[in-house]
């Protein structure tokens, strides 16, 4: 019924590749939510599928019929946009009903289904009240009627609720979790704000430059990420990234040294890699008591600190003349510095020296030159050779 | 000090030498207050504008309410009072037809303009296509243009003197002199400019997600068009619709040359106006009265529409 398929779609303007190949399977009734930074195409991914925008190339099906080429209002879509977009001149009934009225539909089952969308959203009373004169949240939920109203096959969400303030949004995700279970239809949400799309989709599909990175449950996404990319943009704080060189004993750089056999993770000696490791992963040395698998540790300073109550943030530096880099958008490369995530009753102060740990099963291995992910969490034992036999040797 | 004191003497003594009369200490003020010479610019040019456009309706009552025996010599006042005229006019000449023509004229000529002008400007204002700047510039050359150049081919098309050889047939042009035709048609091609400009403006602020919104609920663009974009353009589509008709209702030239003068041949009030003119008497106080008459129903048009106008030439801008 609701299942969406991109084919090869690729979206070509004068100058530039909005969207390359992109090739996406969207099952019936799934939640999938397209993320990326500012100008990846995932808005005009959605605009292909809703039709407002035709591919240069490709195919798109919906419920198994192509729709590549076919007006918006013949494929069984319904859509809500970020500025919300209602008739300013219809009062909400209108705003509702437009679709309804457009299809010629009788007067009774108009003012039946009319009912019963503003039922799903909580609209009772307003049905007679003009845009301007209701709040943001109103809006979006008048907004929604009008697209539950039609019954269509696939809901498509263009960051719906970015124009509405922090609160809202929140009680607005709920909402929209809610009404994908009472409604069970295929929903298509874009979104730049990855707490949504953890929060909310059956699936996520990061989309970077036109490509699509990886499509999975979110937890995967979080826990496998299949490239640089998506570790870095699904999470926040984001994940560290370390550069490196694979050498036969582990990955090694003049501060970190992580000690694992390059065969157990299917790499080669002499490549560069990136190691990642998220902010939570990262322990001190009076925590990592509960690691089972603790790898060196790593000499460093702290610089500053966040605290967000339930947990702190802390900066470290790795050398004395590191500097932080704040530039968000350098990923996989900073090598002098960490981002560590500690308990809020940890005992620790800006310029301290501060010895770390990672925890080995967490650690991410990736190719530096591809992005490409190498392998997720080190075996949980330090293989011989490794950690283990330095400490066997020292004891020599 | 002591050279203080007599440096500040002097300069009280010549202060005091100065003696200014009063357009001098005004162009003293005004150079101390810059405002003072915009502001007095603004009455002298508001009391020039003031009276040369209503001087001349002033004076039009002047010569209907004297008789037409006494219209010699006039001065500022009327020489009697004879409202009787207002009656008499529509006794001499029909001139409530000509005013209908007049009406139908502008009507159908509005409609036509808005109608092409609202698919011109949907395409200037919310597409982007090559060529759309050259194509905008020529429409601009092309309202230019004076009309009296078209005048002599459009004579010649209208009036059956053209003829079309396709082979062994020849079509003539029909003889549509007499007819509205060969107004509507040049009006509507003479006014459009004005209108797809106003209306590209309009039509170019409706936010996209409005017209996304309305294809994705089942409309076709023209549709998203017709339901959304003029309704939300309405000051604007208000403008084009009202400068349109005033234009026609104003128009001479092809009024004049393209039917015969009589009100069953869709004669406007130009034509009815001089109709007044006899072999042997020029009523002026008819004429007059006329006029007035022929110019109240735009005048009260803009008045009506002023608030539309107003806000149409001027904001325009839509919240979403």
């Amino acid at each position: 019924m609701g299942e969406v398929n991109l084919e090869d779609v690729t979206k070509r303007y004068e100058d530039v590749t909005a969207v390359d190949k992109m090739n996406l399977e969207i099952r019936d009734g799934e939640f999938v939510c397209l993320v990326g930074p500012s100008g990846c195409g995932k808005s005009t991914t959605m605009e292909m599928i809703a039709g407002l925008t035709i591919p240069t190339e490709g195919t798109i099906y919906i419920g198994g019929h192509e729709v590549t080429n076919l007006p918006p209002k013949d494929r069984g879509v319904a859509m809500v946009f970020q500025n919300i977009a209602l008739f300013p001149h219809m009062d909400v009934y209108d705003n509702i009903s437009f679709g309804l009225r457009l299809r010629k539909y009788d007067k009774e089952e108009i003012d039946r289904r009319v009912e019963r969308a503003s039922d799903i959203v909580q609209l009772e009373g307003m049905l007679d009240r003009m845009p301007d004169e209701m709040s943001g949240g109103q809006r979006q939920r008048v907004a929604i009627a009008r697209a539950i109203v039609r019954n269509p096959e696939v809901f498509l969400m263009d960051e719906p609720l970015a124009n509405l303030d922090a609160k809202l949004r929140v009680h607005m995700r709920t909402e929209l979790q809610r009404l994908h279970k009472e409604l069970d239809t295929t929903i298509i949400y874009v979104t730049h704000d990855q707490a949504e799309a953890m929060t909310m989709s059956d699936r996520i599909a990061v989309i970077d430059s036109g490509q699509l990175q990886q499509i999975d449950p979110p937890l995967v996404c979080y826990n496998e990420p299949a490239n640089l990319f998506v570790a870095g943009f699904i999470g926040s704080p984001a994940m560290n990234f370390v550069d490196g060189e694979l050498t036969e004993n582990g990955f090694r750089n003049e501060k970190v040294e992580v000690d694992f056999d390059p065969a157990d993770v299917g790499a080669t000696a002499g490549d560069d890699v990136t190691l990642g490791i998220r902010p939570e992963d990262v322990y001190t040395l009076n925590d990592a008591g509960s690691l089972a698998n603790p790898t060196k540790e790593i000499e460093a300073v702290t610089d500053v600190l966040e605290p967000m109550g339930d947990e702190i943030f802390v900066y470290l530096l790795l050398s004395e003349d590191a500097t932080v880099d704040l530039d968000e958008e350098s990923r996989g490369g900073m090598t002098d510095q960490l981002l560590m995530s500690v308990d809020p009753d940890s005992d620790i102060s800006e310029e301290q020296d501060v010895n770390v740990v990672l925890d080995r099963t967490k650690v991410h291995l990736f190719d530096t030159e591809t992005g490409k992910a190498i392998s997720h969490g080190l075996t949980a034992t330090a293989p011989s050779g490794a950690d283990g036999s330095t400490a066997a040797e020292s004891d020599d | 000090m002591a050279t203080d004191n007599q440096q500040g003497a002097f300069e009280t003594n010549r202060d005091a030498e100065i003696k200014r009369g009063p357009l001098e200490t005004w162009v003293g003020k005004v150079i101390k207050n810059p405002k003072r010479a915009y502001r007095s610019m603004f009455y002298v040019a508001t009391v020039f504008f003031l009276v040369t456009t209503l001087f001349p309706f002033y004076w039009l009552l002047v010569l209907a309410l004297t008789p037409n025996n006494l219209i010699s010599n006039m001065g500022l006042l009327p020489k009697g009072f004879n409202p009787g005229v207002f009656v008499t006019m529509f006794e001499r000449v029909p001139f409530h037809l000509y005013m209908f023509n007049s009406f139908v004229l502008g009507l159908t000529t509005t409609v036509i303009v808005l109608l092409l002008a609202s698919l011109a400007g949907y395409v200037f204002g919310r597409l982007r296509f090559p060529g759309r700047t050259f194509l905008m510039l020529a429409i601009l050359a092309i309202s230019y243009f004076p009309p009296a150049a078209f005048f002599l081919p459009l004579f010649q098309l209208f009036t059956g003197g053209t003829n079309l050889v396709l082979g062994p047939i020849t079509v003539s042009s029909p003889d549509l002199f007499n007819t509205p035709a060969p107004m509507v048609l040049p009006f509507s091609a003479l006014f459009m400019p004005l209108s797809i400009f106003i209306l590209t403006t309009f039509y170019g602020q409706i936010p996209d997600g409005l017209e996304d919104a309305a294809r994705v609920e089942g409309t076709t663009r023209l549709g998203a068009l017709f339901r959304v974009i003029i309704p939300l353009s309405a000051p604007g589509v208000a403008t084009a619709g009202v400068l349109t008709f005033i234009s026609v209702y104003n128009e001479f030239f092809f009024s004049f040359l393209m039917n015969n003068g009589e009100a069953s041949s869709w004669a406007p009030i130009v034509a009815g106006i001089l109709k007044y003119q006899g072999q042997f008497d020029t009523p002026y106080n008819l004429m007059a009265a006329a006029s007035i008459v022929g110019v109240l129903p735009v005048a009260i048009l803009v008045i009506v529409a002023q608030e539309r106008i107003v806000s149409g030439l001027t904001a325009g801008a839509l919240k979403e």
